[in-house]
């Protein structure tokens, strides 16, 4: 999962002071693995140096950094691609898939696109396995199947999520 | 080639609105999953686009005839030469064996008994379930039935086979040998498939989908 | 604990009768229907019932109406007694003559009539007073003055008199009192025979009906019954609980029945047939009956639901599952129509007109025929079934339903064929009466003469002068009679009149005066021969029979026709007129009767040439009616019970029909299907009835010694009524396929 398309996420809201923004990543999707600073920083900093955020003034005090970044245009150009671009399906993406439908959510964008483009993504993906099996041997199908079964759990989870997504777009906003 | 094209679909059924605005097209003989949440208005779209069910309103198109303006015997009469049907459970006559239930389409078309008995006989083998030909539905399986089902549904050379959860009474074995079965014959006579499902491994099988929700419908399959 | 049962077995039952009445419209209306059904059963055996008071009723009132001619002292009243023929009608009545104030007053009048005074029964006032009365009007000239009621009437159509008549003179005519005993006519084995094979014919599909009634919508219960059973109760449980769902029919039924009963009741009066007719109030069910019918109804009808639910009961999976039914075994079912028809057989022959043929064999086989039929449809309806392979996709589909459940069918088509089977041999034996009730006026119709007896005392000039003069006589004709015994055993009539007069009367060829001629007997000897010698028993004076000549061919009297240069020495106890009629003047007999009116008790007249044919028909037409309105009764209630049957199969088949019709079945093929479903049961048992009836009535008059005779108009009838009833049923569930096929068909799980 990529932290810094989240970070450039949460900044859309607004501008936020480096600490503000750890606290709403490790409050949203950080639950059991909480962000380091020094991580925060480095990832700050290469988005600073990509052009996709700005420093948008500092603020006196005697707290460590109290620098507050910015998104820029080009960054919402990249969020928007990275949420439009379906993940490679695979077994345990729901952190990711989790992260951008949140993220769509708090930007106003449609979470329902986001979960159809990954669940067409997905069908995709199992199209081609069952496919392969049909024409393959036993062993093929077999680990075939396997593939299949954990991609049609994710797909009932994309369509669960899509079936309750007005719900928690309600939660998110609070 | 389109060979069916909906649009602009309404159904209310009482106070609940079925579909709203749904629209849909199917070229020749590819197969196309309908999937969508229960309730959201699946099999009423297949009804409507099989022409069993007329519409509130929006039209229905097969190859150049208008569905919504025919007659209700000239509907039957296209449901029974050019599409061919697979439900969920419940299909077969029970009082008919296997082979007598492959081969009323056939008969009912004017067939004589023998040669529609031959066709079907032969459809039963294709399936796998020559076996049963002689058995009663409630004496066979529920794969068994389903493959029988999916014979008759095959035996008059259909242009169109509308399968609505074709799987949905099945264990995933069967389901899925069913549905490669189906697929496979489909696929060898060019058949198209409209198939209604709410499984993912089952719409699998599919060439595209179409996701209908809260009544509307929307070609997921991106340009490739 | 053993109380504990009770109630357990108690509240099962209440289980049953709520599941009965289930607060559903579909459930009441199957009440309903099981109500009317068994109630129509019911009324006809409460009517059944009946009989036996009514009988009573007529002999009690007919004893009572008798003349007690024995008592102590003078005569308080003089009776004569006499029937005035009208037409086809018979009026009788007496004269009365009160010599005494206090003299016996009869049965139904208040007070005895004084002269020139009459009491007439209902019946005959309405007929006096109708134009069709004009012609016997001037025979009862006196004054009305009260009707006869219910005591003094047999039957309230019967036209019935009592006059008063200072006119009668002492002789043996004397009435002490009113009221003797007098002993039952019989009635004549043709007739006892009729009724018995009618009230049969009657009682049976009534007994089948209440079964096919408590088996209405029994695929439901069967199923309802077997969820029970699966979710655990036990099977004598759910025998406790079928019963009490069949009970509540039969309790419905009953109090329908009595209904009907009683709604009914007061129009058996109006019956047109006299001796049909009964006062409402002689109907009433003798208690032993009623109570038979109030205990035997609810029996039956929890006794055929419990046979019927055996394989229900005992492995209830079969009711869930389509499974292929077991196939009916054939030998028992033969056993009643073959038992019955040996039985009827064995009687062939044996009936002779004196007396009755053995009852117990006869009824029973009859039975035993009739219970056959709904005893071996079920297999034979399967067998046929099974052999059929269906040509056109409609009659396939109905062919293999039926192969799969034909049993329903062939119950409620049973009901039918007995009604079918009972009707056509009743018609049967209508037939061969009316021929041979035909056959007798038609060579009657030809005689033409009025034969006028006058009694011993009668003013012979005066009645030979008012009939010589009376319109339509063309002729007269005076013979004189006398009878006694035969020296060798037996009576002889001996006629004595010139030969103009004897000629007329018997086909006599060379008639010379001084010739006897001795008519032939039943038996086909003469009625005498020369040599006998008759013992005159009033005056016991003998007389030998002189030479005769036997004639042949037909003749209109019997005995010895005597001219009288033949009968020197002969004394006439009676003279006898024979009035030549006119063929040309209508009614000219009953002209003649009236020109004779004076002379009201002192003649008796006799008309053969009366052409009783329209009022046969009459008769046997209303009796056809009847029997044709009681079996098309029987048949609506059977094809209700077969459009349940229908209908619920529709309902039960409402998946596959709906998908047939989705994946482009045409509704027509799915109608016509329907249609052979419910006709071919229809065919196999009308075919069945229709042959066991004829059977059955061929055997019947057989037994009797009667001609057979076919009333094919009749038989066509009737097999068309069942024909267009299998149209109707099924057009009637046409709205339900319909439903079941329409559009949303598919959707409703």
């Amino acid at each position: 999962m990529s932290i810094g398309h989240a970070l450039l996420g949460l900044l859309e809201g607004g501008p936020r002071h480096g600490y503000d923004l750890k606290r709403a990543y490790d409050e949203r999707f950080g639950h059991d693995r909480p962000l380091h600073y020094g991580q925060v920083y480095s990832t700050l900093s290469r988005l600073l140096k990509n052009g996709l955020v700005t420093e948008a003034g500092v603020e006196a005090g005697d707290g460590p950094e109290r620098k507050r970044y910015a998104i820029t245009d080009a960054g919402v150009t990249d969020v928007e691609r990275w949420l439009a671009t379906p993940e490679k399906p695979e077994p345990y993406l729901q952190n990711t898939l989790y992260a951008k439908v949140v993220l769509a959510l708090l930007s106003g964008r449609s979470a329902t696109e986001v979960l159809d483009t990954q669940r067409a993504a997905h069908l995709t993906t199992m199209r081609e396995l069952t496919r392969r099996k049909t024409d393959g041997d036993l062993a093929d199908q077999l680990i075939c199947d396997f593939a299949l079964f954990h991609l049609e759990a994710d797909l009932r989870w994309l369509e669960l999520t899509a079936a309750r997504v007005d719900q928690l777009a309600v939660e998110v906003t609070r | 080639m389109t060979l069916l094209r909906a649009e602009g679909l309404a159904k209310s059924f009482g106070k609940t609105h079925a579909l709203d605005d749904a629209g849909i097209t199917i070229r020749a003989g590819e197969v196309v999953a309908v999937m969508g949440p229960s309730g959201s208005g699946k099999s009423t779209l297949l009804h409507c686009l099989a022409g069993i069910l007329p519409p509130d309103s929006g039209t229905v198109h097969y190859r150049d005839r208008e569905l919504t303006s025919m007659n209700d015997s000239a509907r039957s009469e296209l449901r029974r030469t050019e599409f061919g049907f697979v439900f969920q459970f419940g299909q077969l006559v029970p009082e008919l064996t296997c082979l007598e239930n492959v081969a009323l389409p056939l008969r009912l078309s004017g067939m004589k008994r023998k040669d529609a008995e031959r066709a079907a006989r032969d459809w039963l083998g294709r399936l796998e379930v020559d076996g049963v030909a002689d058995q009663r539905p409630g004496e066979t399986s529920g794969g068994q039935g389903q493959r029988v089902a999916v014979a008759r549904a095959l035996v008059t050379g259909p242009k169109v086979i509308f399968a609505d959860e074709p799987t949905g009474a099945l264990d995933s074995l069967n389901g899925e040998r069913v549905m490669h079965l189906l697929t496979t014959a489909a696929r060898e006579t060019g058949a198209a498939v409209v198939l209604v499902t709410h499984e993912p491994r089952v719409a699998a099988y599919s060439d595209r989908e179409v996701v209908v929700r809260d009544g509307r419908s929307r070609d997921v399959e991106f340009a490739r | 604990m053993k109380r504990q049962r009770l109630t357990c077995a108690a509240s099962d039952l209440a289980l049953g009768v709520r599941l009965a009445v289930g607060g559903s419209r579909k459930s009441w209306a199957r009440l309903a229907l099981q109500g009317v059904g068994i109630g129509l059963g019911v009324a006809l055996l409460l009517f059944a019932a009946s009989l036996p008071n009514v009988i009573d009723a007529r002999d009690d009132r007919e004893s009572a109406r008798s003349m007690a001619t024995k008592g102590n002292g003078p005569a308080p009243l003089l009776v004569e007694e006499q029937g005035h023929a009208y037409r086809s009608d018979y009026v009788r009545g007496l004269y009365l003559n009160a010599r005494t104030p206090d003299a016996p007053v009869p049965p139904g009048i208040d007070r005895l009539p004084a002269d020139g005074e009459i009491f007439v029964s209902p019946a005959l006032g309405r007929l006096l007073a109708s134009p069709a009365g004009e012609l016997l009007r001037p025979r009862f000239p006196q004054k009305v003055v009260g009707t006869i009621g219910q005591a003094g009437l047999q039957n309230p159509n019967e036209f019935q008199y009592y006059a008063g008549d200072s006119s009668i003179k002492e002789g043996e005519n004397a009435v002490h009192g009113w009221g003797a005993v007098q002993h039952s006519r019989g009635i004549n084995s043709l007739l006892w025979l009729l009724s018995v094979v009618g009230l049969v014919v009657l009682l049976f599909p009534v007994l089948v009906f209440v079964g096919v009634a408590t088996r209405l919508a029994a695929a439901q219960r069967d199923r309802r019954l077997a969820a029970l059973r699966l979710v655990g109760a036990a099977a004598s449980r759910v025998r406790l609980i079928a019963s009490g769902e069949s009970l509540a029919g039969a309790l419905a039924g009953l109090v329908v029945g009595f209904g009907i009963f009683f709604a009914v009741r007061p129009f058996v009066d109006r019956i047109p047939i006299s001796e049909l007719s009964a006062f409402p109030s002689d109907v009433m069910p003798t208690p032993a009956l009623t109570l038979t019918v109030i205990v035997a109804v609810p029996v039956l009808a929890v006794f055929t639901s419990l046979l019927a639910m055996r394989r229900t009961i005992i492995e209830p999976l079969g009711v869930v599952r389509d499974q292929k039914p077991v196939r009916r075994r054939v030998w028992w079912r033969t056993v009643p129509v073959v038992a019955g028809a040996a039985l009827l057989l064995s009687q062939v022959g044996k009936l002779t007109p004196a007396e009755k043929p053995n009852q117990v064999p006869v009824v029973l086989g009859i039975v035993l025929l009739m219970l056959g039929i709904p005893v071996l449809l079920p297999w034979l309806v399967e067998r046929v079934v099974f052999l059929m392979k269906g040509g056109t996709p409609a009659l396939q589909l109905a062919v293999r339903r039926l192969q799969l459940d034909s049993g329903t069918a062939a119950r409620v088509v049973g009901g039918v064929a007995v009604v079918l089977a009972g009707t056509v041999t009743l018609q049967m034996m209508l037939a061969g009466v009316e021929q041979e009730v035909q056959g007798n006026e038609k060579r009657q119709a030809a005689f033409n003469y009025l034969s006028v007896k006058p009694r011993q005392s009668a003013d012979l000039n005066g009645i030979a002068a008012s009939l010589e003069k009376a319109r339509g006589v063309t002729g007269l004709h005076r013979i004189e009679q006398a009878w006694g015994e035969l020296d060798r055993g037996g009576y002889a009539v001996i006629n004595i009149a010139p030969c103009t007069a004897l000629t007329k009367q018997a086909s006599i060829p060379n008639c010379t005066d001084g010739k006897a001629y001795a008519a032939r007997e039943s038996t086909g000897l003469p009625a005498a021969q020369s040599g006998d010698v008759v013992t005159f028993q009033e005056s016991g004076e003998k007389w030998t029979v002189p030479p005769v000549e036997v004639i042949d061919g037909p003749g209109n009297i019997p005995g010895l026709l005597v001219t009288p240069a033949a009968a020197r020495g002969l004394v006439p106890l009676n003279v006898e007129f024979f009035a030549e009629l006119d063929p040309a003047v209508p009614d000219a007999a009953e002209h003649a009767r009236n020109a004779m009116a004076s002379y009201s008790w002192q003649l008796h007249t006799y008309f053969g040439g009366q052409d009783d044919t329209n009022e046969a028909e009459r008769v046997f037409g209303v009796i056809r009616r009847a029997l044709l309105a009681g079996s098309l009764l029987t048949l609506l209630v059977a094809a209700a019970s077969l459009l349940v049957v229908a209908l619920e199969q529709v309902r039960e088949r409402r998946r596959p029909l709906a998908v047939m019709a989705a994946s482009g079945v045409p509704r027509g093929t799915l109608a016509r299907s329907l249609l052979w479903q419910n006709a071919l049961p229809l065919a196999i048992s009308t075919v069945v009835s229709l042959a066991t009836g004829i059977g059955l009535g061929v055997l019947v008059m057989r037994v009797f010694g009667a001609e057979v005779a076919y009333d094919w108009a009749g038989i066509g009838l009737i097999t068309g009524i069942v024909v267009g009833l299998t149209f109707a049923v099924t057009a009637l569930t046409l709205p339900s396929l319909r439903r079941a096929t329409g559009a949303l068909g598919l959707r409703t799980e």
